[in-house]
């Protein structure tokens, strides 16, 4: 009996029910509506008047997200007018790990003074499980929700051309494989910033040792080989002091393997994880964008 | 995001090498130490032992990482602790303990293996008692020459100082142990912060239980 007893403890034990993917996730779904600009609580860059948007092209509604039939309610803002997708470019703005929407919304914002202040569409999703947006956040479910974006973009007239997709650290995973692996829309550029090599590197970084990601995850989030499916022009962003995704073992490993039609550099010194643009300065951050988009 | 170091992951296995035919068996709880929720705190590593003290000044000591299991990760460790010298008083002695860890996931069946050396000395402090200080140095060792993606693997050693005090009573022992990992990296630029000294590795804190039998 206490030798049926030890095999049953190393049998449980060994069924490796502990994982580490729920921590990939920080989200924050104590909001119970999206106040944008009148939002008080911490964000992630501070961010001028000058480049607050209007009322008037500022929608907030929600989407549905079916994740094999796991349908969830998820909140999107969309900056410009949607009447106007059929004709205009759209940039997708997939955001980090952290909280919701109103952390990232000066970066949406931001997006939308590309150029000039409603130049391009842009559209942002808070993901299953953070802000106001229902469900739990997982691998599959980001991917899904951004999928729920490019579908709503689509039935609105957008055409796989006049699309980019913009990844922020943990978003960099869906931008990237949305891009390798296509599903509703192809989008025609790719812009990563501050990007995840792969939960693989993150475990070696931590480690210091060649420990498999396995050991520890069920994510199979692999930015660093899924980017070499992809052709269209890719613009890559990081900071040289990112304490968080390391640019030399995250970003520097996304961008040499590569192998599109084009692809771009900035390497921002005293950028660390969430404040490259504002580092960079707003107003060069903003040109290199609208520079990538039109060439 | 709370990540593992799995090098340093149990107290030193043998301090001082058992008597010929004596038995033991250890629990080890602690690893390097993190900041979580704003607070440090040794990781919850924790491992059981047996050891058997094959010749005067050789002990066998093998090794299974509990926590590991949990991950679905099969982590043993088989460490030959070696008298390698021992003052005429007794009081004083160097043991060298070369191992190796041998990993494997039920994921993915990742297999790793990684040989460990360890020396310290240790120094009875009290006449009557075996009650002893230790300190000394240890290393994992990486073979893997290519991290993921192809990257080349540049740090090849993951070495620590030791630093603790083994409470020897007839039967029982308790063992408390202070570690400073991976001294040689800067604690920065990554997703886990780690608890360095000077801005350097991180450190560690372990608790070891102990019963000796069977001589």
């Amino acid at each position: 009996m206490k030798r049926l007893g030890f095999f049953i403890i190393i049998g449980l034990l060994s069924s490796g029910c502990l994982r580490l993917d729920s921590f990939l996730y920080n989200n924050d779904n104590s909001i119970t509506e999206y106040k944008l600009d009148a939002y008080e609580g911490e964000v992630e860059i501070p961010v001028g008047e000058e480049y607050n948007m209007a009322d008037s092209v500022t929608h907030v509604f929600t989407l549905s997200s079916d994740l094999d039939g796991d349908i969830a309610s998820i909140y999107a803002i969309y900056l410009g007018n949607i009447a106007d997708i059929a004709t205009d470019t759209v940039i997708l703005y997939l955001h980090g790990t952290r909280d919701h929407l109103e952390f990232y919304w000066p970066r949406v914002k931001l997006l939308g003074n590309v150029g000039h202040k409603n130049r391009y569409g842009v559209l942002a999703i808070d993901y299953r499980g953070y802000g106001v947006s229902e469900g739990t956040p997982s691998e599959e479910g980001m991917y899904a929700d951004a999928d729920a974006a490019l579908k709503w973009l689509k039935s609105n007239g957008l055409t796989d051309d006049r699309l980019i997709i913009y990844g922020f650290s943990l978003g960099s995973a869906p931008a990237t494989e949305l891009m390798a692996n296509a599903r509703s829309m192809q989008p025609s550029k790719l812009i990563l910033e501050s990007p995840f090599g792969s939960d693989e590197v993150m475990v070696q970084d931590a480690s210091k040792l060649t420990l498999p990601g396995s050991y520890f995850t069920n994510l199979e989030i692999n930015n660093a080989d899924e980017i070499k499916k992809v052709e269209e022009p890719f613009f890559w962003i990081h900071g040289v002091d990112d304490d968080f995704l390391a640019m030399q073992t995250h970003g520097e490993v996304v961008y040499k393997n590569y192998d599109g039609s084009y692809s771009e550099a900035h390497r921002i010194d005293g950028g660390s994880h969430g404040d490259v643009p504002f580092v960079m300065g707003y107003p060069e951050y903003l040109e290199a964008l609208e520079a990538f988009i039109e060439r | 995001m709370l990540a593992v170091l799995f090098a340093s992951c149990n107290a030193s296995r043998v301090v001082k090498p058992l008597d010929k035919g004596e038995k033991a068996v250890s629990a080890s709880f602690g690893g390097p130490n993190i900041i979580y929720a704003g607070s440090p705190m040794p990781l919850p590593l924790t491992s059981v032992a047996y050891a058997h003290g094959i010749d005067t000044g050789l002990t066998i000591a093998a090794g299974l990482h509990m926590t590991d299991l949990a991950f679905g990760v099969i982590h043993t460790d088989v460490v030959a602790g070696i008298n390698a010298y021992k003052s005429k008083s007794e009081n004083f002695g160097v043991t060298v303990s070369p191992g190796l860890h041998f990993l494997v996931d039920v994921h993915e069946t990742n297999f790793r293996t990684y040989p460990q050396l360890d020396a310290l000395c240790w120094w009875n402090y009290l006449e009557e008692k075996e009650h002893h200080f230790y300190g000394g140095i240890g290393t994992w060792i990486e073979l893997n020459k290519a991290k993921a993606h192809g990257e080349v693997q540049t740090n090849e050693l993951m070495p620590y100082l030791m630093l603790g005090h083994q409470f020897e009573w007839s039967k029982w022992n308790l063992q408390l142990e202070g570690r400073f990992i991976g001294f040689q990296h800067k604690a920065e630029d990554i997703v886990v912060d780690y608890v360095p000294i000077g801005g350097q590795g991180t450190t560690g804190i372990y608790i070891g239980v102990g019963r000796r039998f069977g001589k």
